[in-house]
């Protein structure tokens, strides 16, 4: 938990942020947006006192941090910058390992919890070896989340972590760190100037403006409700199809309709298998529950024979994909179901086109005033 | 043919002026980096850029100075003998050690110190297991050409009197013996060759593989 009571902080004559208060509750994800200069990272620089505060005061867990020795205090928050800040000199072990050492852990536990961590955020476990330099911007961000992550910090600060990267991986990485919060937990507190970023990845956002809190409430209650002229345009005109990305294809995974057989199996036995049970799709999985291929059976159009189709390489939606991005992969490829996976790539249902339509239309996303 | 038989019959002098070079050297050498690098780190310290560029252009400049002023000056204020020669030697050394160390530290990018600094990583965690071997390459870097330059300035220190291989030279000069100045030449030359080439080894040896990497 953050509490941020009445926070100012004045640079020369300019006051970067004024009498701020925000309650961030344990365990959620809060956007601050605002255009450059508005104060948001000057705010999330005085959560760990790498910029201290003028007036007022900051509480993490039940203690002001004036109180706390600025190392201690950083010790127990992690933090993330754009440009990461990887040690160049140090290997994608040494660099995740910093904190626990610090901290005087065992050499054996500081290797475990590394190898955890870089399955978390799936990297392969020969990456340990690798140097900064030779790692692409995706795998250096992940590898900085690990670093953040290393010595279990409750709380997360991220000042706009993905910025740098291109805006195919950006919204991978996007995905696959939502993916790894709902796992861990954590209380993150994340800047962005990228509203989209905010609405996709927030529970709640707090808007601020020329270093004034503007408004502060969950993602769904700002795009429905925004406080002023100013939410509004920092929202835009498409305000319905943004709260369309609040839903995700995990919302939407079907367990039934399909069964699951080895990849193994002899397309023989999954026909008879799928005749049997009077199921149309069979997905193939190997022994670490990947995808391989999907079996179809279709009747064909002039015969009342059914055709028997086999997919090597069938089109997946990840779990954290949002519905504007499934619908339009779906519409795209002409497909009216596809299968769902997470972000290790294991199989967890399918999603139908059809399903989305009866929810979107049974009631509408949000409801305008 | 001169200076081989020149050579062989005085081995045993010119080894023992070696020996007084490499002495020489090894001392002004080892003054010169712990002085250099403690300087470099005071004035790199949070909040004293302003003084490390100042310094960084008034050792740019001292580059240029000729060892023989320094040499001249020292024999000035503190007169004759192998300590004002090693006391000359240790300041013309110190200039590229902290020219090299206090830009390498100052080049650090701000991103890394930032991280760190959030990470918790104190004042002096950040200096020794952060800045130092960031920037070692180029403090690695100085104590190399400062290698050079104190063996080269130490023959012109015979001048004052400090001994080694200079005399060689000075005195091959005075008698017109041209096989004793090449032979004190040569030897310097070589020492200053083997030097670098050890620190070379050194340099790989100690600086981390990651800075090396060429990024494709």
């Amino acid at each position: 938990m953050i509490e941020l009571i009445n926070v100012t902080k004045i640079f020369g004559n300019k006051t970067a942020v004024n009498n701020l208060s925000l309650h961030i509750e344990k365990g959620s994800l809060t956007m601050f947006i605002g255009p450059s200069g508005c104060g948001k990272t000057t705010t999330l620089r005085m959560i760990n006192r790498l910029t201290p505060f003028d007036k007022g005061n900051i509480i993490v867990n039940n203690t002001p941090i004036s109180d706390i020795d600025p190392v201690k205090l950083r010790r127990n928050i992690g933090y993330v910058i754009q440009e990461i800040g990887l040690f160049p000199h140090f290997t994608v072990f040494e660099n995740i390992a910093i904190v626990p050492r610090l901290l005087k852990w065992e050499q054996k536990k500081i290797e475990r919890r590394v190898e955890e961590l870089l399955e978390l955020v799936t990297l392969d476990q020969s990456f340990t070896k690798k140097y900064p330099l030779q790692l692409s911007g995706g795998e250096k961000q992940r590898v900085g989340l690990a670093r953040a992550l290393a010595a279990e910090p409750e709380i997360l600060l991220m000042d706009e972590p993905f910025g740098a990267i291109d805006p195919i991986n950006r919204l991978k990485l996007q995905d696959s760190f939502l993916e790894i919060q709902e796992e861990i937990k954590k209380t993150i507190v994340f800047v962005t100037h990228d509203i989209n970023e905010a609405i996709k990845l927030g529970d709640k956002i707090a808007i601020i403006d020329k270093g004034n809190l503007i408004q502060y409430d969950g993602v769904s209650q700002i795009l429905s409700n925004p406080a002023n002229e100013f939410v509004e345009n920092l929202l835009g005109q498409d305000r319905n199809i943004k709260a369309l990305s609040l839903k995700k294809a995990k919302d939407y995974v079907l367990k039934d309709g399909f069964i699951t057989v080895l990849d193994t199996e002899p397309p023989e036995t999954i026909k008879k298998k799928l005749e049997e049970k009077n199921i149309k799709i069979a997905f193939a999985l190997d022994a670490r529950n990947h995808l391989k291929s999907r079996y179809l059976l279709e009747k064909a159009t002039n015969t009342k024979k059914q055709k028997f189709i086999h997919n090597p390489a069938p089109w997946i939606i990840e779990r954290q994909n949002n519905i504007n991005e499934t619908l339009s992969k779906m519409l795209e490829i002409g497909e009216k179901q596809l299968p769902v996976v997470n972000r290790k790539k294991e199989f967890v249902g399918i999603i139908k086109l059809s399903n989305i339509f009866e929810e979107v239309n049974r009631k509408e996303i949000i409801s305008e005033e | 043919m001169n200076i081989l038989s020149y050579y062989f019959n005085n081995f045993g002098k010119i080894m023992s002026a070696l020996e007084v070079h490499i002495f020489i050297f090894l001392i002004a050498l080892t003054f010169s980096t712990v002085i250099g690098i403690a300087i470099s780190i005071f004035v790199t310290r949070e909040g004293r850029k302003k003084i490390g560029r100042i310094i960084l252009s008034i050792m740019g400049a001292a580059q240029s100075v000729p060892s023989l002023v320094i040499i001249a000056l020292i024999f000035i204020f503190v007169g004759i003998g192998i300590k004002p020669a090693i006391i000359a030697l240790v300041i013309y050394g110190l200039v590229p050690i902290i020219f090299n160390t206090t830009s390498g530290i100052l080049s650090v990018r701000q991103n890394v110190i930032e991280a760190g600094k959030g990470m918790g990583l104190t004042q002096n965690q950040l200096l020794w297991k952060v800045k130092i071997p960031i920037a070692l390459p180029v403090i690695i870097g100085g104590i190399r050409s400062s290698s050079t330059i104190i063996i080269g300035s130490a023959t012109v220190a015979a001048v004052i009197g400090g001994g080694g291989l200079g005399d060689f030279i000075f005195i091959g000069l005075k008698l017109q013996k041209p096989e004793m100045l090449v032979s004190g030449a040569i030897t310097v030359s070589l020492l200053a060759i083997i030097v670098d080439y050890i620190m070379a080894r050194i340099e790989q040896k100690v600086v981390s593989k990651g800075l090396l990497i060429k990024k494709t």
